[in-house]
């Protein structure tokens, strides 16, 4: 708990103060107002999303077709919502609605805005992944001793899948994983017994299931 | 029976449903965070030098004149009772500066950004809608009517707070005072001038007005903002604009005019420079401050040192640490028995 709160501490403050020192007395390279109340609303509200989208990048670990389309479909129905908020169309229709006309067309065209999303994202972000690799080269947990050694064994040329109806190297342990699951380690008994390749432990031969026709 | 239920019910067995996609699994793994952390710090730094240098390279000179001290060239002018005050600021410079050079006033410890003010006004009004002109709405209020009942246009303590200082720039040239002609035009931002904020469609614009009051503050109704341009008469006169783009922070500068014609093309050269100032706007109530600025900008806008340092810093960092990495790698090496 402490720990998530410490992390959520320091990701707001990243999140208002960069953008804060950013546009503190700054302005567009054409000279004109950037330090305005809407563009920094829109400056920090971008930095967050792109800030949570890379956490969740990071947090994925089974990226699939279906991953890679949510996450760059989220980043895009983004802007897309933005520039349409922000559109001349919207004003006209709702104008007290929306009153944010011309933020994002004016200041997501500026480097230094860019740039300064970078950075925030990047600094949320980079202290997570420093933290987990030192917690993970010092603490290993089991589950990441088993990917790594998993990993160690499909570097060698992975088998060509030869027949369908093998018993399914596939076939997902957990559900709404995607993951490969640990079916074949355990059946192996190579991850209980701490030896290597083992007989298959007959126990759990009825892993097919009708369904892996 | 039970088989052909089953067989209608089971699902299809396609890769999506079956959850077999095709998938990548990254693994933190020493290979590829150290590596990358190293890749980062050298790209941050390269970006922070050059974010740095650009910025040293931006002249900014920055002249405070509310007038606060005794040996102030604006102290006489701070005493709220004189009106139509004009005080003269000089200043020199030392080598060129660098065109086009941009004029901004300053505010500090002025606080657009409070909410109240913020929603003090109504934007239907200045998008030129003749109804909203007889009945202003609800947020403006105490602007939005005056004593007399008749409704204010442009309503609202944001329109009404309009900035009001004038400035004239002269250059000392043998003596002599030179006129520095300065540039309005597009100070605004496009969309501002030629979307949000629009003049209702009535010719003359002094008609669109008709039983309706100018702001308690100002001292010229809106339709004679400029008279002589109709394109910056009314609601989308350049300076109006600027100061309806709220700021976000409590100081905060506007741009007022450019620098950029006849002999001042390439910038304003070394000399003696006389400004004289229209002192108009009180500050001094809450303390505020009021400054002009001249500032040359670059590809990443005005001078603004934190970037750079931050993504020096940020860069640096990331190198040690993927140093720091790199030991703790070394030293605790991932057993490769379990």
């Amino acid at each position: 708990f402490v720990r998530c709160m410490l992390h959520s501490c320091y990701s707001s403050l990243i999140l208002f103060f960069i953008p804060w020192a950013a546009m503190y007395d700054t302005v567009r390279d054409d000279g004109k107002d950037i330090a305005d109340y809407q563009s920094f609303a829109l400056l920090a509200q971008t930095c967050l999303l792109m800030a949570v989208n890379v956490q969740l990048c990071l947090d994925t670990h089974y990226w699939t077709a279906v991953n890679q389309f949510f996450v760059w479909g989220s980043l895009s129905a983004y802007f897309a919502i933005t520039f349409t908020m922000y559109s001349n169309g919207m004003f006209l229709i709702f104008t007290s609605v929306f009153p944010f006309i011309g933020t994002a067309r004016n200041s997501l065209n500026q480097p230094n805005v860019w740039l300064t999303i970078l950075l925030t994202s990047i600094l949320c972000v980079l202290p997570v992944v420093a933290f987990r690799f030192v917690l993970m080269q010092l603490r290993p947990t089991i589950n990441d001793k088993v990917r790594y050694k998993m990993r160690k064994e499909a570097v060698p040329a992975p088998t060509p899948r030869r027949h369908p109806r093998k018993v399914s190297t596939r076939r997902s342990g957990y559900a709404f994983s995607h993951a490969q699951g640990y079916g074949e380690l355990v059946t192996s008994g190579r991850f209980l017994l701490k030896r290597p390749t083992k007989s298959r432990s007959t126990l759990f031969s009825q892993v097919d299931s009708p369904l892996a026709k | 029976m039970k088989e052909q239920q089953e067989t209608a019910n089971r699902p299809d067995n396609t890769a999506f449903t079956q959850q077999r996609l095709p998938a990548w699994q990254p693994m933190l793994s020493a290979g590829i965070v150290i590596p990358g952390f190293v890749i980062i710090g050298l790209a941050f730094i390269g970006i922070g030098i050059a974010l740095f240098v650009t910025s040293q390279n931006i002249q900014v000179l920055e002249r405070d004149y509310t007038g606060v001290e005794n040996n102030s060239p604006c102290f006489k002018c701070s005493d709220p009772s004189t009106k139509n005050c004009v005080c003269k600021l000089d200043f020199s410079l030392d080598k060129l500066f660098e065109g086009p050079v941009f004029f901004y006033y300053g505010l500090s410890n002025y606080f657009q950004n409070y909410r109240k003010y913020g929603v003090s006004r109504d934007d239907r009004q200045l998008s030129g809608r003749l109804d909203n002109f007889q009945s202003p709405d609800e947020g403006c209020v105490p602007y939005q009517y005056d004593a007399n009942n008749k409704p204010i246009v442009p309503c609202g303590s944001v329109a009404n707070s309009l900035f009001n200082d004038t400035f004239k720039l002269y250059q000392i040239v043998n003596g002599a005072r030179k006129l520095v002609p300065f540039d309005g035009k597009g100070i605004a931002w496009w969309t501002d001038h030629n979307v949000k904020y629009r003049n209702p469609s009535i010719t003359p614009l002094k008609n669109a007005f008709n039983g309706t009051v100018k702001p308690t503050f100002w001292s010229k109704p809106a339709y004679e903002l400029d008279p002589s341009d109709p394109a910056n008469n009314g609601f989308v006169n350049q300076d109006f604009l600027v100061w309806m783009r709220r700021a976000a922070l409590p100081d905060f500068r506007k741009l007022y005019r450019r620098i950029t014609e006849g002999d001042y093309k390439n910038g304003l050269p070394a000399g003696n420079y006389s400004l004289e100032i229209a002192y108009n706007y009180p500050v001094l109530d809450f303390d505020g401050r009021k400054k002009v600025v001249f500032s040359n900008v670059s590809w990443m806008g005005g001078k603004n040192q934190f970037l750079g340092i931050a993504y020096l810093v940020i860069g640096s960092l990331c190198v040690v640490m993927s140093i720091v990495m790199l030991i703790v790698y070394a030293k605790f090496k991932f057993p490769d028995e379990e």
